[in-house]
């Protein structure tokens, strides 16, 4: 108990000033942990050191991969019960996935320290009422970027208004966006948009343009019920867009890489993208569209709503770390003020209410930047994560290869999505989700 | 008291006899187990919850499953056969060359040199329909004007998962019928000369009969390679789009690793297995048949 205390204390005083720490705190411990890799993640943890020498403790990184490898180690560090580390990144799409891994912060950080982070970003980082993770400046949710010189065109403008009966306007709506995109298309040489078309990506965008139209993944019992109206809109957008010739054919193979240095080679007209990508579109040296990138929030469905699929990185605890105290204090010092402005410096969103007001406040000189981070803060309000269930990257692994058979004409909407609603259905039975 | 003495021959046998139950004999029985259990990675108590066999009968009745199956199938098929035929070829074709033959066969080696991981990301792009070198070669040439979507289209897809295990497997065919080529007696060749056979009839009746036990050596190996393949289609493809390329690694190593359903996994390999025990038994027949024709015994 008086540990405890102490460690809140020592806490407070770190989440406070952004450095302060009770000298020493926890000298001689060490605390392995399995962190995310990759160079935009990179300069956070040469703040690590930091933390190091204020409390005498010793962080060891033993595993540093991408997430889709991490979650595999994993998986083999539960089925081994080799999961006496201490701290592990976890991705809120995939944190629902190990309920045993990881222990509830709620008793180990203090409340106030919690309310500091955007209150969303927290709920979904509460499964089951634990709290499993502190999130970091990595928050994601896609907006619309553009090339600009498509609206510019005065006969461009004439001629579509002449088709569709309506101004040439970036597009607020899904229904404008397929427009559009089937109009700016001239393949092989331009696409007026693309997808992500496979994996747990293309669930995801299936699923926000579900909620965009009114409709929902799954039932609060988390029976599928995205076999309805709104997921037969949704679908039929993908599929006519597809039809139309309005995205690149190999468009169900692609994953974000692809999908990102698509739109910066110049051939792609809109592009529901990640804030990551941002810098990248508008650097010369490795974008063909720079200085000709618009962003605008992400356009609403049939009901009025936004699209916002999003997610975020943070760090968790181990239940088995044989020092909970000194891991809590780790992850709360590599996602306090000073460590999420130093990461959303470079880009990133942060996921801590002041900071957003600090990165706002610092881009005011940089037009292009102000637009950005406009897009993605107007985005952000309407954002929500994945569905909390345990199966959620198993349903989707039922889920794509049906939508991509009804995108590919194999299937019709109708059929694809019953059999994908049927797959669904037969998981969560043979797990006794209800 | 009597020491236990084990008989001498246990005793010499014992430390491979242990390594094999370790690294073998363990795993195996275990994977077998888990075969029969709910068994899922993220749970470990689930190893425990036996269900019979709910895994198999789940396989049994799952037309994926069984689609799977028959692809790898096709795949196994056609890719063994074009590559006996142009490893053939390759081989005739390098025995024949009198100066830089040695410089040739190291040559014909270089694509078993790459890691299968690389050919298949080296494929994933000259394939890509937008930025990729056929789609761009074609186009450049006049030759078509649309982007072919190579990795998409479902005979296409499977055309270049074949294309990219035939260059990089090819030359295993090669160089064991060119050691083969190199072990044929002369005798019989010059003596089918001699009675006035043609460069056709002399191959077809002399050489070739020689050459098939090396044929059927190389098509057992490549049939336990190809029945497993994974990795380049993995990166390829990963058994998409719509199933279009699913084979039976790639869905078992997505059940297990992705998903997390290792006891099912377990279960679709055990049934996966039989196609590679059914390749290795024909193909080990057919090289007894040739070898007791050519009078080398069984």
């Amino acid at each position: 108990m008086k540990r405890l205390a102490g460690v809140s204390v020592a806490a407070l005083m770190l989440g406070l000033s952004g450095t302060a720490f009770a000298e020493g705190e926890f000298a001689g411990v060490t605390l392995e942990a399995k962190l995310i890799g990759g160079q935009q993640y990179e300069a956070l943890y040469a703040r690590i050191p930091e933390w190091e020498k204020m409390t005498g403790a010793t962080v060891k990184i033993i595993s540093q991969k991408n997430h889709f490898e991490l979650d595999k180690e994993f998986k083999s560090d539960l089925a081994a019960s080799t999961t006496n580390w201490c701290v592990g990144s976890n991705h809120s799409s995939f944190a629902s996935q190990y309920p045993s891994l990881y222990t509830d912060l709620t008793p180990l950080i203090p409340a106030d320290q919690v309310a500091e982070y955007v209150p969303a970003n927290i709920a979904a980082a509460t499964l089951d009422g634990k709290l499993v993770m502190l999130p970091r400046a990595q928050f994601d949710v896609s907006a619309l970027y553009y090339q600009k010189s498509l609206y510019t065109d005065p006969a461009k403008a004439e001629a579509f208004k002449a088709k569709f009966g309506y101004d040439l306007a970036v597009p607020e709506t899904w229904d404008q966006l397929r427009d559009q995109a089937e109009f700016f298309a001239s393949p092989p040489n331009f696409y007026g948009t693309q997808y992500a078309g496979k994996d747990e990506a293309i669930v995801g965008r299936f699923y926000e343009l579900v909620v965009a139209n009114g409709g929902k993944l799954f039932n609060d019992d988390f029976s599928p019920a995205f076999n309805s109206d709104a997921g037969k809109q949704s679908l039929q957008w993908f599929v006519d867009l597809y039809k139309a010739g309005a995205v690149p054919p190999g468009t169900t193979n692609y994953l974000w890489d692809d999908l990102g240095n698509g739109f910066a080679s110049g051939t792609i007209g809109l592009n529901l993208d990640w804030p990551g990508w941002a810098g990248f579109f508008n650097d010369p040296a490795a974008s063909k569209v720079a200085g000709n990138v618009g962003v605008a929030p992400a356009p609403k469905g049939s009901a009025g709503v936004r699209t916002g699929w999003s997610g975020f990185h943070g760090f968790s605890v181990t239940e088995n770390c044989a020092n909970k105290e000194a891991a809590a204090a780790l992850v709360l010092f590599l996602t306090n003020e000073e460590s999420q402005i130093l990461e959303s410096s470079a880009g990133p969103l942060p996921s801590r209410t002041k900071v957003w007001e600090h990165v706002v406040d610092a881009a005011k000189s940089d037009p292009y930047k102000t637009e950005v981070l406009a897009a993605f803060q107007e985005t952000g309000k309407t954002a929500f994560a994945v569905p909390a269930t345990p199966y959620w990257i198993e349903a989707t692994n039922l889920i794509y290869p049906e939508l991509q058979a009804a995108i590919l004409g194999d299937k019709s909407v109708d059929e694809a999505l019953q059999a994908a609603s049927d797959a669904v259905d037969g998981l969560m039975r043979e797990n006794g989700v209800y | 008291m009597t020491r236990l003495r084990l008989p001498p021959w246990l005793v010499l046998l014992l430390p491979a006899i242990i390594i094999l139950a370790a690294v073998v004999l363990v795993p195996l029985v275990l994977s077998f187990y888990s075969s029969f259990t709910a068994y899922q990675l993220t749970r470990p108590e689930t190893l425990w919850k036996w269900i019979g066999t709910f895994n198999y009968r789940k396989a049994a009745g799952d037309a994926n499953f069984w689609w799977a199956f028959g692809r790898t199938v096709l795949l196994l098929t056609i890719a063994l056969n074009l590559e006996m035929l142009l490893g053939l070829g390759l081989a005739v074709m390098v025995s024949k060359v009198t100066t830089g033959q040695r410089l040739l066969r190291t040559a014909m080696m270089f694509p078993m040199m790459f890691s299968p991981v690389l050919v298949g990301f080296q494929f994933k792009f000259i394939f890509n329909d937008n930025v990729g070198l056929v789609n761009n070669a074609l186009q450049s040439l006049g030759l078509t004007d649309v982007a072919i979507p190579w990795l998409v289209d479902g005979h296409l897809a499977l055309f270049s998962i074949i294309f990219a295990e035939i260059w990089t497997s090819t030359s295993v065919f090669a160089i064991l019928i060119l050691a083969g080529l190199y072990a044929i007696p002369q005798d019989p060749v010059e003596a089918a000369k001699v009675d006035g056979c043609t460069p056709w009839q002399s191959f077809r009746f002399v050489t070739l009969p020689f050459l098939m036990p090396f044929i059927y050596i190389a098509m057992a190996i490549r049939s336990l390679d190809v029945a497993r393949a994974y990795d380049i289609v993995q990166i390829m493809t990963n058994g998409g789009p719509a199933r279009r390329t699913e084979l039976l690694w790639t869905l078992i190593g997505r059940t297990a690793y992705v998903d997390a359903r290792m006891g099912y996994a377990n279960a679709m390999g055990y049934i996966a297995i039989l196609l590679s025990i059914f390749f290795t038994i024909y193909f080990f027949r057919k090289l007894t048949a040739a070898r007791s024709e050519l009078g080398m015994g069984v």
